[in-house]
Parts: C-alpha cells; sequence; structure tokens
C-alpha cells in the first residue's frame, strides 16, 4: 500500500515542493521569510497527509491532517510571528554560515541522506524519495539550529526536524495510531510554548536572542 | 506541414512581431500595480520605429567592435530563436544545434554586449559590462544544470524532442525534479532578462543599473537593434520556460493550418502569463544589492542540483 501512495505523481510533487520551501528557509535572511516558509512546508506536510488519507481510506489521518493544518502551518506560525513583533527582534537573521555555502551544505546533505536510505535494503524504491526527504529535512534543520545565531531559528529548526520525522512515519507506516499522533502534537505545541517562554526570558536577561551572547557571564 | 523555408521566415516574422508587445503588456501590468496608467503596449514598437529613423552618435575612439557588437549580439539571439520551439516543435534549425547551442549563443551574444560596452572607454560602460560578467558567471553554471536535469529527464538535449514527449505525457509531465527544474530556471529567467531583484530595466540611476549601463553609448538605429535584440532574448527566455514547461498545446509538425492557429493563440497566452508573473515578482521585491545577488543565484544552482538528485533517487539510478 505504502509504495502505492508514495509513488504516485502527485506525492512525489509535494515532496518536492517540501523541499523547495525548506530551501526557501535556508536561502532566506529575513525571520518572517522564514516563518512564512515554515508555515508552506506544514501546510504542504497537511496535504500529504490528506493524500495518504485519501488514498487508504483510514478516517484518522483526514484528522491529523487537519490537525497539522491547523496547528503547524497557522497556530505555531502566528505565535512566531507574535513573538517576533512583541520582543521587536531585528527582522534579520544572524548566521554562523553564510547564504550561499548553507546552500551548498544543504544539497549536500541531501545527498548524503539518499545515500544513507539507500543502503537500508528493507526500503522499497518507491517511498525512498519520502525517505530521503525526510532524513533531509531532519538533517537541514540540525543545520540550521547550529549555524543560526537567533534563537527564534533555533525554534524554526526543531520544528523542521519534527516536520521531517512526520514525513517519515507518514511514509513508513501509513499513518501512526491516532494517540500517538495526537501525543506528539500535544507535545510539539507544549515545546513551542516552553520555547517561547524562554525566548522571552533570553531576551529579557541579554536584551537580545543571539544566542553567541549566552556565553557571557552575567553578574 | 510546412515547408522549411516558410517556417524560418513565420518562426523569425512571429518572434520579431511578438517581442515589443511582450515588454509593453510587462509595463502595462507593471504600471496596473503600481496604480498608474502607464504607456500603451504598443509603446515598444512606437520607440523602435523612432529610433530607427534617427542617426547614431559614436565616440571618435571606438573600434570596429562597437559597430559590431549591435549586429552580432542580434544575429547570435535571433539564431537562438530559430533552435527554440515557439509555437510549433518543427524547428527550423533543428538539425543544426540543441539547447547547448542556446546557451553558447545567448552567451555570445551577452559577451559581444560586454566587449562593446568596454569599447568606448566610458567608465560606465566598463562597469556595466564587469557586472553583467559577474552575474552571467553564476548564471550559466545554474542555467545548464538546470537544462541538463530536463533533458535527463526526457533523455535528450534536442529542444523539439524534448517539448514533443512532454507535451504528449499529459499531466503526468509534472514530476518533481520538473517542478525543481523549473524553480532553478525561473530564477535564471529573471537574471537573464534583467528583471528586478537582479536588474532594473526602468532606471538609469548608475548605481544599480547593468544591462542599461552597458548600451549607455549606443544611440539612434544600433540602440534600436540592441534594444530589439533584449525584447527577443526576453521572449525567447519565456518561450524556453513555457515551452519546456508547460508544453501543452504547442503544434507538432503534422498539424493543419488551424491547430498551428490554435498552438500560436495557445502560446502567447502563455507567454502573457509567465509575463504577468513576472510583474508580480518585479514589483513585489526590492532590488538586491549586487554583493546579494550570489546568494540568489546559488539558490538556483542548489534547485537544478536538488532537481539531478531527485531524478536519481526516484529513478533508482
Amino acid at each position: 500500500m505504502a509504495e502505492i501512495v508514495f509513488g504516485s505523481n502527485t506525492m512525489q510533487l509535494l515532496i518536492a515542493l517540501i523541499l523547495v520551501s525548506t530551501f526557501m528557509i535556508l536561502g532566506s535572511t529575513r525571520l518572517y521569510s522564514c516563518v512564512r516558509a515554515f508555515g508552506i512546508q506544514s501546510f504542504l506536510l497537511a496535504c500529504v497527509a490528506g493524500v495518504v488519507a485519501y488514498s487508504t481510506g483510514k478516517d484518522e489521518i483526514y484528522i491529523i491532517a487537519i490537525l497539522t493544518l491547523l496547528f503547524k502551518s497557522i497556530v505555531i506560525p502566528y505565535f512566531l510571528l507574535y513573538l517576533i513583533r512583541e520582543i521587536k527582534v531585528k527582522r534579520e537573521i544572524d548566521l554562523y554560515v553564510k547564504i550561499s555555502p548553507s546552500l551548498i551544505i544543504g544539497g549536500v546533505l541531501v545527498v548524503i541522506s539518499y545515500y544513507l536510505i539507500r543502503s537500508i535494503n528493507v526500503i522499497s524504491e518507491l517511498s525512498s524519495f519520502a525517505l530521503s526527504a525526510s532524513m533531509s529535512l531532519v538533517s537541514i534543520g540540525l543545520f540550521i539550529m547550529i549555524s543560526r545565531k537567533k534563537a527564534i531559528m533555533q525554534m524554526l529548526g526543531i520544528l523542521i526536524m519534527e516536520n521531517g520525522l512526520f514525513l517519515g512515519a507518514i511514509s513508513l507506516t501509513n499513518g501512526m495510531p491516532l494517540l500517538v499522533e495526537l501525543g506528539i502534537f500535544f507535545d510539539v505545541l507544549i515545546a513551542v510554548l516552553i520555547m517561547g517562554i524562554l525566548i522571552f526570558r533570553i531576551n529579557k536577561t541579554f536584551e537580545s536572542v543571539d544566542t553567541s551572547m549566552l556565553k557571557n557571564l552575567i553578574g | 506541414m510546412i515547408p522549411a523555408l516558410l517556417s524560418v521566415i513565420l518562426q523569425i516574422f512571429i518572434i520579431l512581431a511578438l517581442s515589443p508587445l511582450l515588454s509593453g503588456i510587462i509595463k502595462k501590468i507593471k504600471a496596473f500595480f503600481q496604480i498608474r496608467q502607464g504607456p500603451s503596449i504598443f509603446q515598444p514598437y512606437y520607440d523602435i520605429a523612432k529610433l530607427l529613423k534617427k542617426d547614431s552618435v559614436i565616440s571618435q575612439n571606438v573600434s570596429w567592435i562597437f559597430h559590431a557588437a549591435p549586429i552580432i549580439s542580434f544575429a547570435a539571439v535571433m539564431t537562438a530563436g530559430l533552435l527554440i520551439p515557439i509555437y510549433i516543435t518543427q524547428l527550423p534549425l533543428g538539425f543544426a544545434g540543441d539547447l547547448i547551442a542556446v546557451v553558447y549563443l545567448f552567451a555570445l551574444a551577452r559577451f559581444f554586449t560586454a566587449l562593446a560596452s568596454l569599447d568606448a572607454g566610458s567608465s560606465f560602460g566598463g562597469m556595466g559590462g564587469s557586472r553583467e560578467m559577474f552575474v552571467a558567471a553564476m548564471v550559466e553554471p545554474a542555467l545548464m544544470l538546470s537544462i541538463f536535469a530536463v533533458a535527463l529527464n526526457v533523455g535528450s538535449t534536442n529542444l523539439s524532442y524534448i517539448s514533443q514527449t512532454l507535451s504528449g505525457m499529459g499531466l503526468d509531465a509534472l514530476s518533481p525534479y520538473q517542478i525543481l527544474a523549473f524553480v532553478a530556471l525561473f530564477i535564471i529567467a529573471i537574471a537573464e532578462t534583467g528583471r528586478i531583484p537582479v536588474d532594473n530595466p526602468s532606471t538609469h540611476l548608475e548605481l544599480t543599473m547593468i544591462h542599461e549601463a552597458m548600451i549607455l553609448e549606443y544611440s539612434g538605429k544600433q540602440l534600436a537593434i540592441v534594444e530589439l535584440g533584449a525584447m527577443v532574448k526576453q521572449l525567447l527566455v519565456y518561450s524556453l520556460l513555457a515551452n519546456i514547461f508547460f508544453p501543452w498545446g504547442i503544434a507538432s509538425a503534422e498539424s493543419g493550418i488551424a491547430a498551428l492557429a490554435i498552438a500560436l493563440v495557445v502560446y502567447i497566452i502563455k507567454i502573457v502569463i509567465i509575463g504577468l508573473t513576472m510583474a508580480v515578482v518585479e514589483t513585489s521585491n526590492a532590488k538586491w544589492r549586487l554583493f546579494r545577488l550570489p546568494d540568489l543565484l546559488s539558490i538556483s544552482l542548489m534547485f537544478s542540483f536538488l532537481a539531478l538528485v531527485s531524478f536519481i533517487i526516484v529513478k533508482g539510478g
């Protein structure tokens, strides 16, 4: 079943577009456009879940798709935008690695994840695109976390990793049990909330959300 | 079935007739977004007609390159036009070259324009030429890579074969590598046609201009040829986008007159839609600093690279 769904043309298109949105996050220097690209990515992920639900006929995956649409592509981006507005952070993201090298590293990560996935022989040929895309999302999310200075971008990086895991889970299992998915959703929401509070605290203590300043001692 | 000579003449005529119109339409759409009236969509025709009536003022210091460059560039671009499917997949010069020839013909045109900009010895010209080459050095690898992604998908670098195959596949032609290559080629099209965020076509501000700085020394008939060459190149780049990625509705060599007419109308609609998209991109973006352009073009390079990689992943190579 998984082979048919993930080998289909629509699915491959959606996954390619998810990769495009990931590179949009990697390639932009503005916080707003990063958050917007994340919203688009989550929307596409919801579409993936919707297609899986449609082709497997399981009702609970529809619920998951709607939840993804609601929380990941609307609530969380709005919360992030609220955060950016509220702490009056400068709109540029500060980088440890410049845009062009980060893009190239992103491309290399995609290739590496493809080779890693290919070495697992259990996977059928057709869903390997989805799996390697999910693997690249996880590694690119990690890369965003370590190469960007702003705390908000680190939050976004972990959310991208979570999206990658979601894609991987849904492409391997064709939808996990509803209870597990709900648990993950709740976790993500709480995590976003806690990270938001943490960012507020960092901003209050250091008057900046630049994580490179966290090394300084404050007496 | 059209005889070969007629098809050459027809294609040249259609390219020359449509390219000023396309420029006019884009200007009008931009004016609409900026809540202006804007010039008539036929203004580029009037401009060129007027320039053709005027004499050229030429610097005393220029060599033959300055005189030859507009003609060589124009000829190179028109030759490329005979290698790109416009409304019919039967190419007048299809036997002589493929995609790679198109890329190099564009490069030839650009090379001579840049050379002529240096020839007059004005500082603006040199600045424009160096900027153009700076952009070109990044555009060309990305253009090559994205075109190869498409060629790999179809299995040929022959443009007429590519559009014929893809239009025969219907909606199945929309594969992930095709989408990624389209995004890459769209960014390249912005850079190739000198639009915001890469270059601003409607400015003569010395700090920002690229193309305008190169042709600053030209006037009269030569300027008309240079301007027309730029418009033709714009039309050709858009046709490349339209007929590689959305080739549906294109006529094949066996089509009758009615099918050809329909194909021509479909082609014009496709071109206008791409022009509309370009105008939207242009009005919703600011021009980027010159030294931020490598970022934009490396995004394009990365997308073409991803197109190739995902082709290998999906096809399990």
